[in-house]
């Protein structure tokens, strides 16, 4: 626990701690995301708290995916796209000046829509993938630690620790996609992102994955796009419901709250109309 | 991951919240049994401490109510446990109705006087009534919790019983002479074997649910309005 309060800019601290940090808070004040002259994204203030899962819901271009991106720095990889507004992880400005975009991304993994193991790397390399680019030199014992923790914290260890040098992408979807989340893990962030993780998946193997989310709460702060609005209901804790007012507007967040506050007694109409599936 | 069990915690909280519901049964029983009592030995303040502690039952419909309500709106149950669920709000009503019962017949108990002139033929048809209908109560707990249908529909030969002593204490009040003080008095302890009935047609009710939820089906064990010939 001794680099609690390290500065995101810290590189070397190992990524062996036996003890995982407590999960942060991500504080969005005044957030407005753009592609070029394209605002696609206005006036975002939210907190998302820690040790709960947050679900940002809302129909196709409300930018509840760019919001999400811009939590961990992603948005900007994209060309011509820009952030105004300020986003802090516990209090730290994570588009401060000298702050390593990819340390960002470490502390704040993310979880995409489509399961993307590297394809042509074993089942141990994919988890171990993150520890080479963060760590740069590990024992092997160690590293064998971390992919099984990390294999065991997303559900998979049992299925797959016969067979740790098969590829990655021999696996079902399913186990694919828990395969990115022991990869996403393996680092030890402090939060989260998942992008429509369940999407690409069976039921059986998106009710899974929502257990899973639901039992890394207790380490992590967990935001997560959804477009399945019972999944939003059945794996969150707090909903975000982001709408934009018409085709070529900027997209807003029109209400977060408990989320069966937001699925028995929303406040705003538009809230309302969307959970109960009468537009959007 | 085959064979491995999911959505572990929505099951245990709907298990808790079936749990939480029957138990509102223990608490009827409880203000039953006090309600008898306070009949039998005209104890006014007894009856104060059922008509106060009504507030536990109507408390208990609230809370599961709303956390039932939530697991809908946020769970999706289909099939077995959305009958549970449905039969669970049913029940919530049934119980929270019976507690109500309890409440009508001692709020009557002062007004029947600290010194009755009372008939001892009918307390103790009335205590009767009331003794069948706790143990009908029970046996509708356990009837949901072990979802035997079989004791559910048991559940109306023990109702007969409650309404053939009924009908024997309406008798009774018909014949219970010209004095002005006793004829107050049995119309009052005939709202009171009324109260009794009631609890004993919910208690019916609840059989009736569990049917529902074992077998998908939902019909009336007892029609009073179509009675069968």
């Amino acid at each position: 626990m001794t680099e609690m309060g390290a500065a995101p800019t810290t590189s070397t601290e190992p990524v062996t701690r036996s003890v995982a940090r407590g999960a942060k808070t991500i504080e969005a004040r005044g957030v407005n995301l753009f592609y070029g002259d394209f605002q696609a994204v206005e006036d975002v203030t939210v907190t998302i708290a820690p040790n709960k899962v947050t679900a940002l819901i809302g129909s196709s271009g409300c930018g509840k995916t760019t919001f999400l991106r811009s939590l961990n720095r992603m948005h900007e990889l994209t060309v011509g796209a820009s952030v105004k507004g300020e986003i802090t992880l516990d209090g730290e400005d994570i588009y401060g000046a000298g702050v390593d975009p990819v340390q960002v991304r470490r502390l704040i993994g993310m979880v995409f829509q489509q399961p993307n193991p590297f394809p042509t790397m074993s089942i141990y390399d994919n988890v171990a993938s993150g520890l080479n680019l963060n760590a740069g030199r590990m024992s092997k014992s160690d590293k064998d630690a971390v992919v099984e923790r990390s294999l065991r914290g997303a559900h998979l260890w049992e299925e797959v620790k016969d067979r740790l040098d098969k590829p990655g992408n021999g696996l079902s979807g399913g186990q694919q996609q828990r395969l990115c989340i022991a990869r996403a893990i393996a680092v030890e962030p402090e939060v989260l992102l998942m992008d429509e993780p369940c999407s690409a998946l069976d039921p059986v193997a998106t009710l899974a994955i929502e257990d899973l989310i639901g039992e890394l709460k207790s380490k992590y702060t967990i935001a997560i796009v959804t477009h399945n609005m019972q999944q939003a209901a059945r794996a969150s804790d707090i909903t975000a419901f982001f709408n934009l007012e018409e085709t070529g507007k900027p997209g807003r967040l029109v209400e977060i709250g408990p989320t069966e506050k937001i699925f028995t007694q929303p406040s705003e109409q538009a809230t309302e109309d969307y959970v109960s599936g009468r537009f959007g | 991951m085959p064979g491995a069990s999911v959505r572990v915690e929505y099951q245990e909280e709907l298990a808790n919240l079936e749990a939480s519901a029957l138990g509102g049964l223990d608490l009827v029983a409880t203000a039953l049994g006090r309600t008898l009592e306070a009949i039998e030995h005209q104890d006014v303040e007894l009856a104060q401490i059922v008509v106060a502690d009504d507030d536990r039952i109507d408390g208990r419909y609230l809370e599961v109510h709303q956390s039932l309500i939530t697991l809908l709106a946020t769970q999706s149950p289909v099939a077995t446990d959305l009958r549970l669920i449905s039969a669970l709000l049913h029940v919530l009503k049934n119980i929270e109705r019976m507690g109500d019962q309890c409440v009508n017949i001692c709020k009557m108990i002062p007004l029947s006087g600290n010194e009755p002139p009372a008939d001892e033929e009918m307390v103790r048809l009335i205590l009767s009534m009331g003794k069948h209908a706790r143990a009908l109560i029970g046996q509708a707990q356990r009837a949901f919790a072990e979802r035997s249908v079989e004791m559910a529909q048991d559940l109306v030969r023990q109702d007969d019983v409650v309404d053939d002593l009924n009908r024997e204490c309406f008798r009774l009040a018909l014949e219970i002479g010209d004095d002005a003080d006793r004829r107050e008095w049995a119309m009052t302890m005939l709202l009171a074997a009324r109260a009794i009935e009631r609890i004993g047609d919910n208690g019916v009710d609840i059989g009736e649910q569990v049917a529902f939820v074992v077998t998908g089906l939902f019909r009336e064990f007892e029609d009073a309005s179509h009675p069968s010939p």
